[in-house]
């Protein structure tokens, strides 16, 4: 039955150096040994790096294909494979049914009498065993193990080569998956500014292609921000030279293909290739909303301290004004002094409201305002509004008036909430309108009643609308005001359970702002 | 005569330039927004600039980041005057012959800055 080795190791050789795919080679192993030795199940068996466990592929003649448990690991102890790996011999089981190892007892069920192991060594280490098994008793003897043991040692280099070579790949897999799918841009650069690598997600962000950075040298600079690039530049070339050993977080802007500046984070690294650095590698994220938002923050800092600090500032001036108006000799005291007392007031007046916008809002927003409920007349409320701001209306030469259903119900609300609510916003109208009309509108709806307060004034763009009821927002941050009242106006509505909006054609088209509270039923 | 331009929307600011100025040896001008000043510094060479920052419409910084873009007014001594602090200018530094005046300031520190300002010119 033996055939001619040499033909045997030909043939796993060709086979084996023809595939890589690990199923191909375990096949044909069992083909071929088949010819030489005969079995009825044959597995491979190789152990882990800590050699506590292992992992079999069993093929067996009775299959018509090979069955693969693949990447099952096994405890070693109590195995036929333990003792091999210990004495690294082979070892004859001549009955399962002795229950020698724990291992007999389970193929003894599936009806595999006797067994052989023989290990598989490679580079003086064990790496795992090729284990035989037949149904006939007393089968294994010497002259297998003589036979097998000369074809062994290429054999255990053939799975030793496919199983490191499957490993790269599987690395290689994950890297490039990781690569292909990440939103940030993954890049290899070599020292004369070629890519040797740039993920696709490059083209999402710029809107250049990754073969436009492979086909330019340099291609990566050129999109940076003019006023960017020199700084760039430095950090990467400290990097080249060896004057600093990683970039962290470098921020700096690039225009991409849309003509957008956008703002992006660098990380890299060296390469290198012995103790020469060759190149950078590192990564780049898109932080552009971040960016954006940290920018809104700043801003709202800066329009709030400059809005606390203004009117303090000119009270110090107006102070410092006084004082050099008193100095005997200067002739322009009087002049000064009523100057001086308007300048102080008007401030006071401005820090007066900022504190007390802030301390409404604070308490709103605290949830710990009670409201004090009681029935209210929205016609006699608005009639109140307008006498006491007409002539401030009247100042900008702006009509004030107001068109109420005369058959709008009585709702329950809190008086004052109310009161300051319809004031804010007729208020409001009247500073962002000149020579114009101020009117309140009403109409009732089914559960509720909608209140509007036009103007003509200079209305409000998108960008605007949206942002109105933001605490501090303002449009122009030098006007005067905290910014905060809308944002007062929108929490009483919230609290009577309404709704609060606006709505503008636009710029220098007039405003209306509209608010709706429930109209009360029998059991509230 | 050195003649000053003074940016500033804020009319009782321009009440405090006005009464700190008066009888010194400045022949002075004062615009309620950058746009007026820009016209402004087009019709006329003027020895010194004061910005005020947070103006309605173009505000103070970027109608300095505006000036030093074009080469006739690269060289325009600027004045940043602000309540905001040096650090919300600081990045202005670099467009260079710019300082900072912060609010509130009284007559000695305004004219103390001119006269640097007109010092550093020579
Ligand atoms: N009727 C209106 N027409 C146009 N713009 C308006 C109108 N009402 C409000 N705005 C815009 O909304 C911004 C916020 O208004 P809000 O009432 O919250 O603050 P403010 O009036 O600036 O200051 P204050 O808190 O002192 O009232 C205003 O600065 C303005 O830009
Ligand atoms: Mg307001």
């Amino acid at each position: 039955m033996f055939i001619n080795k040499k033909e045997i190791i030909l043939s796993i050789n060709r086979i084996i150096f023809s595939s890589l795919d690990i199923r191909k080679v375990y096949q044909t192993m069992s083909n071929e040994l088949l010819k030489v030795i005969d079995f009825d199940r044959l597995s491979v068996t190789l152990i882990t790096e800590n050699n506590n466990l292992y992992e079999t592929f069993v093929l067996s003649k009775d299959y018509e294909y090979t069955n693969l448990k693949e990447g099952v690991l096994y405890p070693m102890e109590g195995s036929l494979m333990k003792r091999v790996v210990q004495f690294c011999e082979p070892v004859i089981v001549d009955d399962t049914s002795k229950g020698r190892f724990l291992t007999d007892t389970v193929l003894f069920k599936e009806g595999i009498h006797s067994r052989l192991g023989i290990p598989l060594e490679y580079k003086e280490r064990v790496i795992g065993s090729v284990n035989f098994g037949s149904k006939r008793k007393d089968y294994y003897s010497k002259k297998h193990i003589n036979f097998f043991l000369q074809i062994a040692p290429q054999l255990a280099m053939a799975i030793e080569n496919t199983r490191l070579f499957n490993k790269i790949k599987e690395a290689e897999e994950k890297y490039r998956t990781v690569i292909e799918t990440s939103p940030d841009i993954i890049f290899e650069c070599m020292k004369d500014g070629k890519f040797s690598l740039m993920s696709p997600s490059v083209e999402k962000i710029t809107g250049y292609s990754a073969d436009q950075f492979y086909n330019n040298q340099g291609y990566g600079l050129s999109l940076c921000y003019k006023e960017d690039q020199e700084r760039v530049q430095n950090e990467i070339l400290k990097i080249l030279n060896g004057q600093n050993s990683s970039l962290m977080d470098l921020e700096f802007r690039v225009v991409n293909k849309q003509g957008i500046v956008l703002w992006l984070s660098l990380e890299a690294l060296p390469i290198k290739e012995g103790n020469r650095i060759i190149g950078i590698e590192g990564f780049c994220r898109n932080i552009t909303e971040r960016k954006k938002l940290d920018e809104l923050k700043d801003n709202l800092i800066r329009d709030v301290t400059h809005e606390l600090k203004t009117p303090v500032a000119k009270m110090e001036m107006a102070i410092d004004m006084f004082e050099r108006s008193t100095v005997p000799g200067n002739e322009h005291v009087f002049g000064k002094s009523s100057q001086i007392h308007e300048i102080l007031r008007n401030n006071v007046n401005r820090l007066k409201n900022i504190i007390k916008n802030i301390l409404d809002i604070s308490k709103l927003e605290s949830g710990t305002e009670l409201l004090k409920i009681s029935d209210i007349s929205l016609v006699e409320l608005v009639d109140q509004v307008i006498s006491e701001l007409k002539d401030t209306a009247g100042r900008k030469k702006n009509v004030l008036i107001q068109q109420l259903p005369l058959n709008i119900p009585i709702i329950k609300a809190d008086r004052d909430k109310i009161h300051h609510l319809i004031t804010h916003l007729v208020d409001n109208a009247i500073k962002f309108t000149e020579h114009g009309k101020i009117s309140i509108l009403g109409r009732i709806l089914p559960n509720e009643v909608e209140l509007t307060v036009e103007d003509t004034g200079r209305g409000l763009d998108k960008k605007t609308r949206e942002r109105v009821f933001e605490k501090f927002y303002k449009e122009t941050p030098s006007t005067f005001g905290s910014g905060i009242g809308l944002a007062i106006c929108k929490n009483i509505v919230q609290i009577h359970k309404g709704r609060i909006w606006v709505e503008s054609e636009g710029k220098g088209r007039g405003a209306q702002f509209k608010f709706t509270l429930p109209i009360s039923t029998n059991n509230n | 005569m050195k003649e000053l331009l003074i940016v500033e929307d804020d009319l009782e600011m321009q009440e405090f330039y006005k009464d700190m100025l008066q009888g010194e040896q400045f022949l002075v001008t004062l615009v309620p927004n950058a746009e007026e000043g820009l016209k402004k510094i087009k019709e006329k060479k003027y020895d010194i600039v004061i910005l005020d920052i947070l103006m309605e419409g173009i505000t103070g910084d970027r109608l300095f980041a505006l000036l030093r873009k074009e080469s006739r007014y690269k060289e325009v001594p600027v004045i940043m005057a602000s309540v905001l602090d040096e650090k919300t200018y600081r990045c202005f530094q670099a467009l260079g012959n710019v300082s900072f005046l912060e609010k509130p300031f009284n007559k000695e520190r305004l004219l103390n800055e001119i006269t640097k300002r007109l010092e550093s010119q020579k």
